[in-house]
């Protein structure tokens, strides 16, 4: 049985007196210690489906199953790594770790809170960056010390949001290897689901890559398995065949919601997606004019 | 050398045209004395700041020191009322649609209007100022921690909420520290608010205190000490103002 399972999820969105269908009957199961990459256009509606998959947001209909369990509200064992890293602004890099361990495991003293907290910064290679604030820190230390943090509340259950979609390419290849390693150094099964724009960055990572379609009512597509035994590097993944096979196939399938512009758009879209890596809507739009 | 002379030099010769055209303006009005002869009517008081002739005759720092005890108390009670109503407007979208009316009614009440409120209420001249002060000068504490409270992002309240923070760790370690800048901008406002109804809240109750002691030197037919207490009630507003800015800056870096 799937560990987290999404049956029928719908979401619509008010403004004013229209409502907008973000959702429309997403189903996914993910195996436990599965790494999961949730792939689609910016504006497709990903983000709202983590955030219902994290439980800041509640379905119009459908559930979320975690073991077997209908979860409402935040699940248990659960932790995010947002876009924006989300760290305070007001507390050490150590200080917003072990207030999510302090949150995560409240019977433990201080002391063992601060250890467990200076493990995982020191995991990231932030050893030495404890006592700095967030705004002392570059992009990518901070996704680090956001990573360092989901990590320290041990959870069984990852939701990484565009996490490394803010980051220079350096910085985001370097942050990409550190998760995998993590993923597989943690020791105990953790079920990841990612959502992306970066089709690299998903065959790098990800057990299963799932499309998704273009909003509104986004729906996922069929998961594809990525069988390309670790550690996988980003050039390995440039010529190994299945990797090929497998990007092709997924831009062709997101190409094909490109052809069939939403209606009112008179744009005759001629995109060369495979040049494309980012899956953005954007560039793709001003081709068209 | 030319910013020394810009910061010190520059502001001593405007102190000295206002200076000229407060002794120009004093030759054409015969009642109001020239900064000559304020000074030396009132060097008394400040060159002896903390000697106690009498009740209301007393050294200008002595004065001083009573006035900023009775804002002290008003104030803080103003901050102890007005910090958690603030919390609860900004948190609650019921409550402040109840009662945000109400405090934009009574926010621009002057506090010569209070005043014989509270003297009917608290049959006394000191609880009575106190009350005065706290009502008057809670509003800037209420409006901005409110408004600190309502732009706090929401990625600081969706942390909170995936860490499964509790009430209190939310309220402490998110809610506090993301208001605390705010919040103490409104405490410099409410400060100063503090200290301006001071000076009514005296001359009304007659307790002394600088604005107890320009009154009764109005009535004395002894205008030199008038200006004496604007120019002390000027000073210390300034320093206060000055004080606070500088705790509100410090809060603003550390964050």
């Amino acid at each position: 049985m799937a560990y987290l399972q999404v049956r029928d999820v719908s979401k619509s969105f008010q403004s004013g007196n229209t409502a907008r269908e973000v959702l429309k009957a997403v189903n996914l199961s993910v195996d436990e210690g599965q790494f999961v990459s949730i792939v689609g256009f910016t504006g497709s509606g990903k983000t709202t489906l983590i955030n219902i998959l994290a439980g800041l947001l509640t379905p119009d209909s459908g559930t979320v199953e975690i073991a077997g369990d209908v979860v409402r509200g935040i699940p248990p064992k659960a932790a995010v790594v947002f876009q924006n890293y989300s760290l305070l602004p007001w507390f050490s890099a150590l200080e917003n770790i072990r207030l999510a361990v302090d949150a995560a495991f409240p019977d433990w003293d201080r002391a063992k809170q601060v250890a467990q907290a200076t493990k995982y910064l020191e995991t990231v290679g932030l050893g030495g960056a404890g006592n700095r604030r967030p705004s002392q820190l570059s992009g990518g230390m901070r996704q680090r010390v956001a990573i360092a943090r989901a990590f320290a509340t041990e959870p069984t259950l990852l939701f990484l949001d565009e996490p490394f979609s803010a980051l220079d390419a350096l910085t985001r290849a370097n942050l990409q290897q550190e998760l995998a390693r993590l993923c597989s150094e943690v020791g105990r099964p953790v079920t990841t689901v990612m959502i992306t724009n970066n089709l690299d960055e998903a065959l790098l990572l990800s057990d299963q890559i799932i499309p998704m379609t273009r909003g509104p009512r986004a729906t996922l597509s069929t998961p594809i398995a990525v069988n390309i035994p670790r550690p996988r590097t980003e050039s390995q993944l440039l010529h190994d065949a299945a990797a090929v096979r497998i990007r092709a196939k997924i831009v062709e399938f997101l190409a094909d919601f490109v052809h069939t512009v939403p209606r009112g758009s008179s744009a005759q879209a001629k995109p060369n997606p495979l040049t494309r890596r980012a899956l953005t809507e954007k560039p793709i739009m001003e081709e068209q004019g | 050398m030319r910013s020394r002379f810009a910061s010190i030099l520059l502001p001593l010769c405007g102190v000295f045209l206002v200076g000229l055209i407060w002794a120009a303006v004093s030759t054409q009005v015969p009642d109001l004395p020239s900064p000559l002869r304020t000074w030396s009517e009132s060097k008394v008081y400040v060159l002896e700041p903390l000697e106690k002739r009498g009740e209301m005759d007393q050294g200008i720092v002595l004065l001083a020191s009573y006035s900023l005890w009775r804002v002290a108390k008003g104030f803080l009670l103003g901050v102890v009322l007005g910090t958690p109503l603030g919390f609860l407007l900004g948190l609650s979208k019921t409550f402040h649609r109840m009662f945000d009316p109400i405090v934009q009614v009574l926010r621009p009440i002057s506090p010569l209007a209070w005043l014989p409120l509270g003297l009917v209420v608290f049959q006394k001249s000191e609880p009575a100022a106190l009350f005065t002060i706290a009502l008057c000068s809670m509003w800037p504490t209420v409006i901005n921690t409110m408004s600190g409270v309502r732009s706090i992002p929401q990625e600081y309240w969706n942390v909170a909420r995936v860490l499964r923070l509790s009430r209190i760790q939310t309220f402490s370690k998110v809610l506090v520290p993301a208001t605390l800048p705010y919040m103490f901008t409104g405490y410099r406002l409410s400060l100063g608010i503090a200290w301006l109804v001071i000076v009514a809240s005296e001359m009304l109750t007659g307790t002394p205190g600088v604005g107890g002691f320009l009154w009764q030197e109005y009535n004395s037919l002894i205008y030199a000490h008038i200006l004496l207490c604007i120019i002390t009630i000027g000073v210390v507003g300034y320093l206060l103002d000055r004080m606070m800015g500088y705790v509100e800056l410090r809060l603003q870096r550390s964050n």
